[in-house]
């Protein structure tokens, strides 16, 4: 029956997860109307495949600045079927008055697609005037408008920017709030431009929304940004908080009065007004990081802040080879990306699959908290009355210097003996026992491979050649183009390369002659001598040596050839008479005969080629 | 088959050109290895003054400018190296990590990674390579068939050279193609901090958009001797840049 458990447990869930695999998404708001100095939660929750979520693709929002705010996840596993879902929380501070919209926003997996419909949030002005971050008592509640280019401040330059954290002394992950303020008493021509620092030894965590305000320092009126930013130092150390940047357009025509109230609103947006580029830079701020103190307990894995831990499963009644979500909340204020999952205690009775956790962090008071939720699956083993054990948490409470340890109360659950073929499933497909959790991500190491591949450096070495050698194939091709098209030519024209040829041809004849005369056989010469006569007129008249009779020839070269003289036609009749008496009475071909008739046919021919031209 | 056996004897003739020389390398990495990344920066930057097609010193100098925090420059190694050795999975997951630290990825959004891999499986040499190899194919192929023509073997050499012909026209498609991606035309905004875009190229026009360090932008004019002009396609917004602070690809 163990053999067969998970089998059928993965046979089930090959089953439950199509059920639960359909793709949905919400969006909400945590309310509908919001100050313009204040923010507000947005909360978009996808559900689907757990295998396959999708994580929601925010659309571009000008009216609102966007931070992340942590995501929390949540799986339901109810007879077999599991239903998961994400919550992604956003913090959206308005930048403008009025009805605002956020709009329709979509997720998509690969397969399906969903869509969350707009939401409208309506954007006011603050209700007190007074609880805008302008400490100045005396300061008026509303400034009237003052006229651009009045004169700078005295004794103070007119645009300065300012960075203060509130503590130059921590411990690693103790919260430090890191304060920048841009002060100008100058009205702009554009919004500035925020370029914010790096850190060293340092993490950062914005802190939303920026404020605005006005305030009198050495009797000069100043309207000021605050941007606040939460860091978190890494290890006990010197740590570093590198120069940050403000870019601020002067103006050179068109003035914008920096006390509008909307006007810093779009601090990190461009505008499209003229002036001159100005940077404000400040200064290296030097942080010290005292090292934890000695005396950590066992269990202690690095959180530090002030933090509470709950318990609880999903039901308290559940049979053997039946999940149950076991989740362990720890909550309090701290860097709580930070946080690493408890150890659970040793449970022989039941199997402990994967490990997921959820984040949900809130922003309150400037002071980051939230919680965070790690998630077992917990398969009973055996049936019976089961209590899961106390999960221990221990911390480091910066305010108190001193390590401290909570614990959540047990939790009772009975455990019934399954039925066969009870609905059991695991959360992951994968075998939980060599389940693999990514805890983070980092760039590969560097190779030792220093030589190019194959491939590249065969590449490189076709490209180094010169230009001048790619032109070698395409003449190549080019000239045997023209053989062929010649050679087709030829084929297609035989009468007129007969014609063209039919004079070597002749002369070749008329030598092989003479060798024969020169040999003593007049007879074999008188023969080649006819033979090569009529080879030449059929050439030349583009008939066979068949059809070719004396006066058929003469008539075709008088009517190719008009230009040719009654003469020359004299002369191929005596010749052709004077062969052919001599080819067929071999007795009447003496040498001297022969040799003459040789003659007379070499002279007809340059006779003949001067006349018989095309 | 003949053509197999010269395609084989051509790429064993190629092979040991591409012999390894681990030591040079590994002298360096041996340097990353104890943390002494600006030592071990050095040393893969004179590889690479003398090996500049060596996408592996580009890598290593990435992930030593990487562990610098550094970036800009990190980002230009990697792409330089993924440029030069698109299908080293190494290099993939390094510049992919390093663009999303600064709010990109290598692989957009709406596009199947499967697509891309095979969008990128060659680098434009060896692309421009497998067109020219084509081009010779096809002309000697062709060669052949004019010269035999009539014959069977005539016949076939015609065909293999049309085939040639095809893949010649769909290489250079491909390397067409290729001149809207990313990384065609393409500098790193390496300026710690990112760059100011100007509206002109001079000081005396208004900064009206930034890029930040690490950003992939495409260069629209290099004719000044200070300024690039860049685009970022994705915001859909130009602007004059410092030549100082942005490296060509």
């Amino acid at each position: 029956m163990k053999t067969l458990t998970p089998l059928l447990a993965a046979a089930l869930l090959a089953l439950a997860v199509p059920a639960g695999a359909a793709l949905a998404v919400t969006a909400e708001v945590d309310r509908n109307t919001v100050e313009i100095s204040g923010n507000l939660y947005l909360t978009v929750t996808v559900s689907g495949d757990s295998h396959n979520m999708p994580e929601p693709k925010l659309p571009n929002m000008q009216n609102f600045n966007v931070y992340d705010s942590g995501r929390s996840q949540s799986i339901s596993i109810i007879n077999g079927r599991i239903t998961s879902s994400v919550s992604f929380t956003y913090i959206l501070t308005p930048r403008f008055l009025g009805i605002q919209r956020i709009p329709a926003i979509t997720v998509f997996n690969g397969k399906e697609k969903a869509i969350a419909p707009e939401i409208q949030v309506t954007v006011t002005k603050p209700a007190q005037p007074s609880q805008q971050a302008a400490p100045q008592p005396a300061a008026p509640q509303r400034q009237p408008r003052r006229p651009a280019g009045r004169p700078a401040a005295q004794g103070g330059e007119p645009i300065f920017i300012k960075a203060e954290p509130d503590k130059r002394s921590a411990y690693p992950g103790e919260q430090i709030n890191l304060s920048i303020k841009f002060y100008t008493s100058v009205p702009l021509s554009s919004n500035p431009r925020y370029v914010p620092p790096s850190f060293k030894n340092l993490i950062a965590e914005d802190l939303p929304p920026v404020r605005n305000g006005e305030t009198d320092i050495g009797g000069v009126r100043y309207a000021y940004s605050e941007i606040k930013t939460a860091i978190f130092a890494l290890t006990a150390g010197p740590a570093e908080i590198q120069p940050l940047t403000v870019i601020a357009q002067i103006p050179s025509k068109a003035a914008v009065d920096p006390f509008d109230p909307n006007f810093f609103q779009n601090m990190l947006a461009m505008s499209g007004a003229q002036g001159e580029s100005r940077e404000f830079t400040t200064e290296t701020i030097r942080l010290d990081i005292k090292p934890l103190p000695a005396g950590a307990p066992a269990d202690f894995a690095g959180a530090v802040g002030n933090y509470s831990i709950t318990a609880s499963a999903d039901r308290t009644e559940a049979r053997t080879g039946e999940a149950v979500n076991f989740s362990v909340t720890v909550a309090g204020s701290g860097n709580l990306k930070a946080v690493t999952a408890p150890k659970l205690p040793e449970l022989p009775d039941f199997k402990v699959f994967d490990t997921m956790s959820s984040l949900d962090v809130r922003k309150e008071g400037d002071v980051i908290s939230g919680k965070k939720t790690f998630t077992y699956i917990l398969v009973p083993r055996t049936e019976g009355r089961k209590t899961l054990p106390a999960v221990r948490f221990s911390f480091f409470d910066p305010r108190a210097g001193a390590y401290k340890e909570t614990r959540t109360e047990p939790v009772a659950m009975l455990v019934e003996k399954g039925a066969e073929g009870a609905k059991s499933v695991y959360f992951s497909p994968t075998p939980a026992q060599g389940a693999v959790t990514a805890s983070g991500a980092d760039i590969r190491y560097v190779s030792e491979r220093s030589g190019a591949a194959t491939l590249p450096h065969l590449a490189a070495k076709v490209m180094a050649l010169p230009p001048w050698t790619h032109a070698l194939p395409a003449a190549l091709l080019a000239l045997c183009f023209w053989l062929a098209s010649f050679n087709r030519f030829k084929s297609a024209n035989p009468l007129l390369f007969r014609f063209r040829r039919a004079r070597s041809e002749a002369s070749r004849d008329i030598e092989e002659a003479e060798t024969l005369i020169k040999a003593g056989k007049p007879n074999e010469a008188v023969s080649v001598l006819y033979d090569s006569f009529m080879n030449y007129l059929s050439d030349k008249c583009g008939v066979k040596v068949s059809a070719l009779t004396m006066k058929k020839a003469a008539g075709l070269i008088k009517e190719r050839f008009p230009a040719t003289g009654e003469r020359s036609l004299e002369e191929i009749r005596e010749l052709w008479t004077a062969l052919e008496l001599r080819h067929f009475s071999p007795e009447a071909a003496g040498t001297e005969g022969t040799s003459d008739l040789a003659k007379k046919y070499s002279l007809l021919l340059e006779m003949l080629e001067k006349e018989l031209r095309k | 088959m003949t053509a197999m056996k010269w395609l084989l004897l051509l790429l064993l003739a190629a092979a040991p050109a591409a012999a390894y020389d681990r030591s040079e390398l590994a002298e360096f990495n041996d340097l990353y290895k104890t943390g002494r990344y600006e030592e071990a920066l050095e040393g893969y930057k004179n590889v690479i003054a003398q090996e500049p097609a060596n996408p592996w010193a580009h890598y290593n100098a990435g992930n030593a400018l990487f562990r610098l925090n550094r970036q800009g420059p990190a980002v230009l190694n990697y792409s330089r190296a993924f440029l030069l050795d698109p299908r080293s999975a190494d290099i993939r997951a390094n510049l992919d990590f390093a663009l999303r630290q600064t709010g990109q990825s290598l692989v957009p959004a709406n596009v199947p990674s499967a697509l891309h891999y095979l969008y990128y499986f060659l680098s434009a040499a060896e692309i421009k390579t497998a067109a020219l190899l084509l081009f010779w194919l096809a002309c000697l192929a062709g060669a052949a068939g004019f010269l035999l023509d009539g014959s069977r073997a005539g016949l076939a050499a015609g065909r293999a050279a049309l085939t040639a012909a095809g893949l010649l026209v769909l290489s250079l498609a491909w390397l067409g193609a290729r001149q809207s991606s990313p990384f065609a035309s393409a500098a790193v905004v390496v300026k710690a901090g990112g760059t100011r875009m100007l509206s002109g190229p001079g000081e005396n026009f208004k900064t009206y958009a930034a890029a930040p360090e690490g950003r992939l932008v495409r260069i629209l004019d290099a004719a000044d001797d200070n300024y690039y002009e860049i685009g970022l396609p994705k915001e859909g917004i130009k602007g004059w840049a410092l030549k100082t602070e942005i490296e060509r690809l």
